[in-house]
């Protein structure tokens, strides 16, 4: 099946481009700072789905979500897994006091999961379980 | 040896494993369908139990990649880890600053040959009749009586720990200490079934302080 060239849906407020030409305009504040990460973000997440071993991403902020799977068939499964393994992760960091969560994996027989809270976002990256993991993350360069 | 001594000796390994690796917080086992195996010393029941209910979740969507093999959350004051040995799970999990990459390895490998020593000891397979974890959901109604259910293919397994013998009577205890002694027969819902929740009625519930979606531990009366 042919690769998607774009996610499915994408509202980011700001593209990369408009908000560069903002900041040097004027002092970043904290909110032009996490704009311009998620724009950072985004092109990240647009060379990573190239990488051999990434099947795709789901990116949910509160007011919209961008897609983007080899395999759109399942859409629906992954959307629900990346929720649960969030959640899950969430009441495990409680219980034994694990602080914030930089990210949680599920590995499964042929595919994993890494799965990241950026603020209020969520951010999760299907690979085949051969991938790595740990440079995948590093390469999202989120702090 | 039976099947005490099996979760007392991995009871035991646990325990060995944390003292002597002080990274290790918390570490446990249990069945991949959900029954406790053995825990360290130091581990509460209630996070047991709850680790088991986020488990059970992510496992019961985690058909679409193939099963859940291995579970990882990082956080800025410590890790969890859930791996897969053989048919059951360990939980480990670490202080902020463990060397986890070999914590990891060790504490598997030791895991890894006791079961296997111990299965050599032991021919028949670890399905003991230890307590089982399920999650409650309620029923009400006129013919609701007192009776729990719960699936059908555990009540068979628990058969044959005692000779084929139905099983009438189980034990639930609730994460809060209560406990009572109900008679039990299989979900007749089909849309409930292999869900992993044990149906009580509501009235007992009550007696049970204890409310739908939350976990329950219950072990069979021997008939």
């Amino acid at each position: 099946m042919p690769r998607k060239t774009k996610p499915q849906e994408e509202k980011i407020e700001n593209s990369p481009s408009k908000l560069e030409s903002t900041m040097e305009e004027s002092t970043i504040t904290p909110k032009l700072k996490f704009q311009h990460s998620i724009g950072n973000l985004h092109a990240n997440l647009e060379n990573l789905k190239t990488r051999e071993g990434v099947v795709g991403y789901i990116f949910r902020t509160q007011k919209s979500a961008s897609i983007d799977l080899k395999d759109p068939t399942k859409i629906i499964d992954y959307a629900v897994l990346s929720s649960t393994v969030l959640e899950a992760g969430e009441n495990l960091a409680n219980m034994f006091e694990l602080g914030n969560i930089y990210k949680v994996t599920l590995e499964g027989k042929d595919v994993k999961i890494l799965t990241l809270k950026i603020g209020d976002n969520r951010l999760s990256i299907f690979m085949d379980k051969t991938a790595d993991q740990d440079r995948i993350y590093k390469d999202l360069n989120i702090t | 040896m039976n099947k005490d001594l099996y979760a007392e000796a991995l009871k035991n390994t646990l325990t060995e494993i944390r003292n002597t690796c002080p990274g290790i917080k918390s570490s446990f086992i249990f069945t991949k369908d959900g029954a406790i195996v053995a825990g360290d010393a130091e581990t509460a029941d209630i996070i047991i139990g709850k680790t088991l209910n986020s488990f059970q979740n992510v496992a019961e969507k985690a058909g679409t990649i193939g099963g859940l093999h291995n579970f990882y959350v990082d956080g800025d004051k410590g890790k969890v880890y859930i791996s897969r040995i053989n048919d059951m799970y360990l939980v480990t999990a670490t202080s902020k600053n463990a060397d986890t990459n070999n914590l990891l390895s060790v504490t598997q490998v030791i895991v890894r040959t006791i079961l296997k020593l111990l299965e050599s000891i032991i021919p028949a397979p670890l399905k003991s009749t230890q307590p089982q974890q399920l999650t409650v959901d309620t029923f009400s109604g006129f013919f609701a009586g007192d009776t729990v259910q719960v699936d059908l293919p555990l009540l068979t397994e628990w058969s044959k720990f005692f000779n084929g013998k139905n099983i009438n009577e189980i034990e639930v205890e609730t994460f809060g200490g209560e406990t009572t002694r109900c008679k039990v027969k299989e979900i007749n819902d089909p849309n409930l079934q292999g869900k992993g929740i044990i149906r009580i009625p509501e009235r007992v519930c009550k007696a049970l302080e204890v409310n739908k979606g939350e976990p329950v531990k219950i072990k069979p009366v021997e008939p």
